[in-house]
């Protein structure tokens, strides 16, 4: 059941990225929802999870998009793997944890992909961490945090997370 | 607050790391095998996936369609004033134009050239852009199984849209004329100056390598050279509106302004096999033909 609702999530991501994403995007830089649901899923369900759904995200996305497909997987799917890592040593997930996770995650799933690519004479490094990486660090930190508040604060998933275990 | 994941067993962290360490040794030690096998296995991942997308697509198209017909109306009137004149300048453009026409069709006769076969084109509509924030492309609703493949052209009535550069079973990624990793072989149509136009970070395009001797302009038209990639001799790329000179350089670059605005396409042909001059000047080309 879980591998459908993940398979689902991971076809509204692509569908949402390459459709709607493009529309809100700010300066030319939108937020990459795939790394912010691969941050979630690895901070809450553990590391397997977490990397397993990061390289599925990682490969779904680079079939549509000019991305390197290793880099898009490797980078993914190791946010995905740190999450869970990380999710084992914070007691509590607040807003900030949260916040302050996605923008590491972010840097270093960008600071990949700058690794992976092969900029020509106007694409520097610094161009690139000004124009796209930090960005797009803060763009995701904010519509991460913005999830965590509309999932679990407002339709209070936790509590029928809860009330079906027991 | 949500409490974090403490339920995680001994086991499935052990497998993460195998299958993470898996990964990174398989992409380190055969990285062009797996980067081809995974996108073998994309091609059918790639067309289940592309449903959710057209399914979005269309229900966008709908709503862009409704608001531009009944909401967004209130520049109308200038714009058709506008355009009242614009057609009355055109009018007296494609009476000359017609004359030159005629003309052409006559020596052209009188020299016995051979008419340019047509490339064989398929009709594709854009359903998407990039999924990630570094490429400037965008999708197309026909893949490999339409007979798309990577480097083939893309282009509009008005010239080039850019190239293919990946393609699952249901879709096509484009590389846009205005992406820096862009470049696409160019042709000054005035001068006949020949260079490699590329895409700029601003989202233009600049034509690189023409000649210091070359008188080239502001107005210019570039159009492709039809010499490498795939697309044939003669499509419009852009205008060139700056020229760049360096002082000791062996080059002079010009900026241009893309005849496309790639930013806006809806529509776009994807060039099959681009018209190849023979040795005994017939086309090797294959006839005209349009897939629908």
């Amino acid at each position: 059941m879980k591998i459908v609702v993940y398979a689902c999530a991971v076809a509204a991501l692509v569908a949402v990225h390459t459709t709607v994403l493009p529309y809100i995007s700010v300066w030319g830089v939108k937020p990459d929802i795939g790394l912010v649901a691969v941050c979630l899923i690895g901070l809450l369900s553990g590391e397997l999870e977490g990397l397993v759904v990061g390289l599925f995200v990682g490969w779904a996305m680079s079939l549509f998009s000019a991305t390197d497909l290793a880099a898009s997987m490797v980078a993914k799917g190791s946010v995905g793997f740190l999450a869970g890592l990380v999710g084992r040593q914070v007691a509590q997930v607040t807003p900030l944890v949260l916040v302050s996770g996605l923008v590491v995650a972010s840097t270093l799933s960008s600071l990949m992909t700058i690794w992976s690519l092969k900029p020509n004479d106007q694409q520097d490094i610094w161009w690139m961490i000004r124009t796209i990486l930090m960005p797009q660090a803060c763009f995701d930190a904010v519509v991460g945090g913005l999830c965590y508040w509309l999932i679990w604060s407002r339709l209070n998933l936790d509590r029928l997370a809860e009330g079906r275990e027991f | 607050m949500r409490m974090a994941n403490f339920r995680s067993s001994y086991g499935a962290r052990r497998l993460a790391l195998g299958v993470l360490l898996s990964v990174l040794l398989g992409f380190f030690l055969l990285p062009h095998q797996l980067q081809i096998l995974f996108q073998e296995i994309g091609g059918p991942v790639g067309w289940v996936l592309s449903w959710p997308i057209r399914l979005v697509a269309s229900v966008q198209g709908g709503i862009g369609e409704t608001w531009s017909h009944y909401v967004a109306l209130q520049d109308v009137e200038d714009e058709n004033r506008q355009l009242r004149k614009e057609l009355e300048l055109l009018q007296g453009q494609n009476s000359q134009l017609r004359e030159a026409a005629s003309a052409t069709d006559r020596l052209t006769a009188l020299l016995e050239f051979k008419a340019q076969a047509l490339p064989t084109m398929i009709a594709a509509q854009v359903i998407g852009r990039d999924t990630g924030n570094w490429y400037r492309t965008i999708l197309l609703n026909k893949g490999s199984a339409d007979g798309i493949q990577a480097d083939m052209g893309v282009v509009t009535s008005v010239g080039v849209v850019g190239r293919v550069v990946k393609t699952t079973m249901a879709t096509a990624v484009v590389l846009l004329v205005s992406d820096p990793n862009n470049a696409i072989a160019g042709l000054i149509q005035r001068t006949r100056d020949e260079g490699i136009v590329e895409g700029t970070t601003p989202g233009l395009a600049r034509l690189k390598y023409i000649p210091l001797l070359s008188n080239v302009r502001a107005g210019d038209r570039v159009v492709t050279s039809g010499l490498v990639g795939g697309f044939p001799r003669g499509l419009a790329i852009g205008t060139i509106t700056t020229i760049g000179k360096e002082e000791g350089a062996l080059f002079q670059s010009a900026e241009l302004r893309p005849e496309v605005d790639v930013n806006r396409v809806e529509e776009v042909l994807v060039i099959q096999s681009p018209y190849i001059p023979g040795e005994d000047g017939k086309s090797d080309g294959p006839l005209p033909k349009a897939k629908p």
